[in-house]
């Protein structure tokens, strides 16, 4: 389970990205947040693994709170918080399942990792996570040799080796067309199911987020401004969210 | 005074009205002022220093031309090298190429953890900085100086002469490979760091990946060079083909100065080809 309590994020700059954010997400749920640009969504997601550090406020994740762990007992909590980004972030110039291994390297020693030692068990792990994603094929090939929606679901794949409980997904379909960000939303969908992990994902396009996700949130400068299931949504909320009416080409995220 | 400041002013307007480019006249009647040449501010600088440099090292063209032709004199002594004098060379020859060797595979070893140190990913600013630092001041000392230094320490010879050769690699290789890892994609870095490894374990993982090709060239580059340093830090006794060179210029042996400096250049060359090759097949 996720707390936020009057979340307040006040950049250094003297930007508030988030103004008193509350709200809760429960084990399994399936979860969009929309909104512009700037509006915060990247913020909040980055707040619950505490890549981004908060400024006030209570951030509980499973009953503990975000913003008392420090150093060891941080990255602890971050091996059960997997994430994946809009831009994939894997290691191109090493191997498909280097890469997904790269998810068990928190779980290794120093010197393990120096070594690059990994165990029959992480690779067992490494190859279901592709498995999983329908890419075990491709396991032993560079990683910048693969096509944008095949990296996003090596970095799934990743993601999945972590074993973790939540995935945050920071625009994970943002840079990909429109069929194939239809297969790795299928994809979410199906690990969410089956693992039931739950899966917080900041979206562009608003038509893939109500249909894949079953609780949308809208933010809009800092503020959550709509917060409930995607049916729910309809042309006045997503003024409100978007500052004015969008039209049908916008909905499914071009321009 | 104030008549004199006016006469600067109008002297430095009529210099700027002077080397100002003619504004230039569109089609559509709209002006465009290029601007000022920065040749007008180098050119003076250089001229001024090159002249100075002249009158400072007491230059003289005369003396250029009149002895000048003593070095082809002295190259013509050198040949046919005494090939005789090869069995004499060759170990000192081996020495060289491994004490540059060793001492490139230490440096370069040496300068990864302070490379990482000294690059953005320290979070500890003071600490990157402080590292920085030290470098900085540590790469002022020319290979020669840390030869010296090392055979006040250690004595004379190839171990000294090794230990020279680590340090100098090692305080110009974290400059380089620090600034490697700024440029490095830090997206794969901030992914290892949200699945809950330390800042090592990312740095490793994710960043290495990247620059292991260039790790390699930088450190091959750095042989290279080495193989050059070995060479002359004979001079100052530290070990290696220099000593057998400086002894027998100082006793005018052409002929055998001629063999040393055919071998030198014939290892040179094969070093560099070989790690050209290797570099290019890398990156």
């Amino acid at each position: 389970m996720i707390q936020f309590t009057d979340v307040v994020k006040r950049y250094p700059n003297g930007v508030e990205a988030l103004k008193g954010v509350s709200l809760t997400i429960e084990q399994g749920e399936f979860v969009a947040i929309i909104g512009l640009s700037g509006a915060g969504k990247s913020t909040l997601l980055r707040a619950i693994n505490q890549m981004h550090t908060i400024t006030s406020g209570s951030l509980k994740v499973n009953g503990v709170e975000v913003s008392s762990l420090k150093g060891k007992s941080l990255r602890r909590f971050r091996r059960g918080i997997g994430m994946v980004f809009q831009s994939f972030n894997l290691i191109k110039r090493t191997t498909v399942i280097k890469n997904v291994l790269a998810a068990r390297v928190a779980d290794m020693s120093v010197l393990q990792s120096l070594l690059s030692f990994y165990t029959k068990k992480d690779k067992i792990i490494a190859l279901e996570a592709l498995d999983q994603v329908g890419i075990l094929e491709k396991a032993y090939i560079r990683a910048d040799q693969l096509s944008g929606g095949q990296q996003q679901r090596v970095a799934l794949a990743r993601t999945v080796a972590q074993q973790p409980s939540i995935i945050l997904a920071d625009e994970p379909v943002a840079s990909l067309d429109p069929v194939t960000s239809a297969q790795v939303m299928n994809d979410f969908l199906r690990i969410n199911e089956a693992l039931n992990i739950t899966v917080v994902a900041n979206m562009h396009h608003v038509d893939l987020a109500l249909k894949y996700a079953r609780r949308v949130i809208g933010i809009k400068e800092g503020i959550i401004v709509y917060d409930g299931p995607a049916e729910g949504i309809n042309r006045e909320t997503l003024k409100e969210i978007y500052g004015r009416d969008l039209t049908e080409d916008e909905l499914k995220g071009e321009k | 005074m104030a008549a004199f400041i006016a006469m600067i002013k109008g002297i430095i307007s009529s210099m700027l009205k002077w080397i100002t480019p003619p504004p230039l006249v569109l089609s559509n009647g709209k002006v465009v002022r290029p601007a000022i040449s920065a040749m007008w501010i180098i050119v003076p600088i250089i001229s001024f220093l090159t002249l100075w440099s002249i009158s400072m090292t007491r230059f003289r063209l005369d003396m250029l031309i009149r002895r000048g032709g003593q070095f082809f004199v002295i190259v013509s002594r050198m040949i046919p090298p005494n090939y005789a004098y090869f069995d004499n060379i060759i170990t000192p020859m081996i020495s060289t190429i491994l004490m540059s060797l060793v001492g490139t595979i230490i440096g370069a070893g040496l300068a990864l953890p302070f490379a990482y140190a000294s690059s953005e990913l320290n979070q500890s600013k003071i600490g990157k900085f402080a590292v920085r630092g030290f470098f900085s001041i540590a790469r002022t000392l020319p290979v020669l100086v840390l030869a010296v230094i090392a055979m006040i320490i250690f004595g004379a010879g190839a171990f000294a002469g090794t230990f020279a050769i680590a340090i100098f690699t090692f305080t110009i290789m974290v400059k380089m490979f620090f600034e490697l890892i700024d440029t490095a994609d830090m997206g794969p870095f901030e992914a290892i760091l949200s699945s809950g490894a330390s800042r090592i374990q990312a740095f490793w993982t994710s960043i290495m990946p990247q620059l292991w090709g260039q790790y390699y060239s930088l450190t091959l580059y750095n042989l290279e060079m080495n193989i050059r340093n070995a060479a002359i830090l004979g001079y100052v006794g530290a070990g290696g083909i220099g000593i057998v060179l400086a002894e027998r210029l100082a006793w005018r042996v052409y002929p055998d100065v001629g063999l040393i400096l055919l071998v030198l250049m014939i290892t040179v060359l094969v070093i560099e080809s070989i790690s050209r090759e290797i570099r290019r097949r890398l990156l």
